[in-house]
């Protein structure tokens, strides 16, 4: 029996134990409001948003190459669309000045709302500019800086411009901006003229994460993502293959400042309040140290490095104040000593990359060196999770034996078409 | 509120338009001086350590709050003044750096993105250990009394056209500085040895060159300039863990924009963005001044990431 068991070990090719992490990890979350009081809940919704920052991070330099400092800046211009959105729609009663003109507005002397900002007392055009700015905005400086000869070390020194400039600008426009203080005192967020309770609040967000978490995984799993991973491998020999290498980075940038700027819009009814702090290249470093410790190009790493290091630090501040210091040393050593993170200690079975890999066999069939150059490939990530469940099924049901071609595929380290493949 | 309210309407009242008045622009101009010396003598660092030897340091900032500490202590304890602690600083830091480049960023050569991650888990930690032992208190460094005051150059119709006394000593120390790098650089058997070792590792390495040492004590050494001019700029705001931040960002556009291929670029780069800054703050605000000045930078590096005063090379 125990022998047979062990066959069946040996041949399930489905990530058992990362299925099942991910199931407890979801469960635990879904439970988590049952379990924690109010304030722990709502903090646990902001590291949500921080884990879903971390990872669309993860997804420009984990899987692409390219280190961001201005990941702050694309949450925040999110939050600020949002934040506008919720200060414009105070009530008259509850506005400090009465009338439909924000305070802050009104002691740096507007008279009227300027017409940039007046759009957004409509709640689809707030929703489309929480989005739509901050990847307008990365869209603008992509195209300027990909399209270029500019390299790595560069494209991270201009975000950090980026950062720095974006901050010194909210500060000084004090009447558009709120200055220092940002966008403060900003109404709760209601759906179709209901208030979303607390609780709503926690599951949409868990809900925007769970969605970010299975595109980044889609994406990353398809033949796109295996382009993007080879432009981190090889960016001169991917472009000499043929491909538009500027065009897919453009694309990834531009989607992942989409998805922190609707993490940062979701953070704001949260935090009640935007302000410049965000934008600051502190914040932007923040998120870059989440990537790292967890282990850039795993998805799971950076959201549960986020997740750990903000529940650490909410208790680490009530203790010490010298939390910084810890954080620097654990950047150093993650540098020095861990370059994959702090996923790289976990045992590989529980790896998404792992995972990946494995799918990869069962689910694509490779015939020849060569990825199609799809933008938008849905096919295979579908495809896989198809033969994955589908193996599941079957595998629970009778114990099949490989066929000689499966099992030789299955030999990690024997060279065959998909490994020529992934190092492409 | 009612403060709130009050301030409100002073500030609604819009400014009168701004005519181009000729003796504010020349004591902005003078001004802007100031603002070249401070970011020569930051940038003059970085040009070491990030020109020379491609090392990105995030950390520099930290090195100048590491000067600047030190010329603090100094004064406050032995009550020195603070042009005599300015080798002080430089060797603290220098040693410091020396420290650091063995034990970590030895490891790091070639990785560029990795380096500058550790860089800047460093410069978390040392502003840790420093809030660890100064607290985050603000200090306070004062200025040597005889380089107080203002030069008063001419006087025209009434107003005054002058630069205080500290800036031309600031700029003075950041010129001096930059002659002395020059001549160690370009004069020196050492200068030699620095500029082949960037160029070709191995082959420096084969004729004999102590690779080892040639890197610590370039990475020395500009640490040791960051800590100048922590010890200079000391006096002008209060020292403070994070002081180093506010100057990091700065640094680098300057080297950045002038090129490191050269050390001159670092002058120029200073010499640009200093003086169009302080015409750029006169003609707006300074905010905007900035946001200018960074956005140029910026789309100065897409156009040419290798600086404005670099000879383009093949290969």
């Amino acid at each position: 029996m125990t022998q047979v068991l062990g066959r069946l070990r040996r041949q399930s090719i489905i990530p058992i134990n990362l299925l099942i992490t991910v199931g407890v990890i979801l469960l635990i979350l879904v439970l988590f409001p049952l379990l924690a009081g109010p304030f722990q809940t709502n903090f646990m919704a902001k590291l949500l948003l921080f884990g879903v920052l971390a990872v669309s991070l993860d997804l420009v330099w984990g899987f692409t190459g390219i280190l961001s400092f201005a990941h702050g800046v694309f949450f925040t211009l999110g939050g600020y669309a949002m934040a506008y959105y919720l200060k414009l729609n105070l009530s008259a009663s509850a506005n400090t000045y009465g009338g439909t003109l924000p305070d802050f507005m009104v002691w740096n002397g507007l008279k009227e709302l300027p017409w940039f900002i007046a759009p957004l007392q409509i709640f689809p055009i707030a929703m489309a500019a929480m989005v739509l700015v901050p990847a307008g905005f990365a869209y603008i400086i992509g195209w300027f800086i990909f399209r270029s000869k500019v390299s790595g070390v560069y494209i991270t020194i201009i975000t950090l411009a980026i950062s720095s400039a974006l901050t010194t600008f909210f500060v000084s426009q004090q009447a558009y901006t709120g200055g220092t203080n940002g966008i403060t005192d900003v109404s709760k967020l209601s759906l179709f003229g209901l208030e979303i309770p607390f609780l709503g609040l926690y599951y949409i967000i868990l809900a925007f994460t769970v969605f970010v978490m299975a595109t980044a995984w889609w994406l990353t799993q398809s033949n796109f993502g295996l382009i993007l991973r080879s432009i981190k491998e090889n960016e001169k020999r991917i472009s000499y293959l043929g491909y538009d290498v500027a065009s897919y980075k453009i694309f990834i940038w531009t989607l992942s400042a989409g998805i922190a700027g609707i993490a940062g819009g979701l953070f704001v009814p949260l935090n009640r309040f935007i302000s410049p702090v965000y934008l600051a290249v502190a914040f932007g470093t923040q998120v870059v140290i989440w990537v790292a410790v967890g282990g850039r190009g795993t998805l799971l790493g950076p959201f549960i490095a986020a997740i750990l290091l903000g529940q650490v630090q909410n208790y680490a501040d009530r203790v010490t104040q010298d939390w910084q210091l810890f954080v620097g040393v654990l950047l150093l050593v993650v540098v020095l000593f861990l370059p994959d993170g702090l996923m790289g200690l976990v045992p590989k079975k529980f790896r998404l990359s792992d995972a990946t890999r494995l799918m990869g066999i069962v689910g694509t069939n490779p015939t020849s060196g060569f990825v199609q150059p799809r933008l938008f490939d849905w096919y295979t990530p579908l495809r896989s999770l198809v033969t994955t469940l589908t193996g599941f099924v079957s595998s629970g049901l009778r114990s099949p034996r490989p066929t000689q071609d499966e099992a030789d595929r299955m030999l990690v380290g024997k060279p065959n078409a998909n490994s020529v493949r992934r190092k492409l | 509120m009612d403060l709130a309210l009050s301030l409100g309407q002073l500030l609604a009242e819009a400014p009168p338009p701004k005519a181009i008045d000729f003796v504010t622009l020349l004591n902005q101009l003078l001004n802007g001086i100031g603002i070249v010396g401070i970011l020569l003598l930051t940038g003059l660092g970085l040009a070491i350590t990030f020109g020379v030897m491609r090392i990105i340091n995030l950390a520099h900032g930290e090195f100048i709050m590491l000067g600047a500490y030190t010329t603090f202590l100094l004064q406050k304890n032995f009550k020195m003044d603070l042009l005599l602690t300015i080798p002080f600083a430089f060797i603290v830091t220098a040693i410091i750096g020396a420290l650091l480049e063995l034990t970590i960023i030895r490891r790091l050569y070639g990785r560029p993105l990795e380096t500058l991650l550790a860089t800047w888990g460093l410069s978390i930690v040392i502003q840790g250990v420093v809030k660890l032992i100064f607290t985050a208190q603000l200090r306070y460094v004062k200025a040597p009394p005889y380089i107080k005051g203002n030069w008063r150059l001419a006087e025209i119709g009434g107003q005054a056209i002058e630069i205080s006394y500290y800036r031309l000593f600031i700029i003075f120390v950041a010129l001096a500085l930059f002659g002395i790098t020059a001549f160690l650089l370009y004069k020196t058997t050492f200068g030699r040895q620095v500029r082949a070792v960037t160029q070709n590792r191995d082959m420096a390495k084969c004729l004999g060159v102590n690779t080892g040492l040639v890197d610590m004590a370039t990475f020395a050494y500009g640490c040791g300039l960051a800590g100048v001019a922590g010890s200079v700029i000391s006096s002008l705001k209060s020292v403070a863990p994070p002081m180093g931040q506010d100057y990091l960002v700065d640094a680098w556009m300057t080297v950045v924009t002038g090129g490191v291929d050269k050390l001159v670029g670092v002058l120029a780069g200073s010499f640009l963005i200093g003086q169009s800054n302080a015409v750029l703050a006169y003609l707006l605000n300074d905010p905007t001044a900035r946001v200018i000045v960074l956005a140029a930078v910026i789309v100065l590096i897409r156009y040419r990431p290798e600086g404005l005063f670099t000879v383009q090379k093949r290969g």
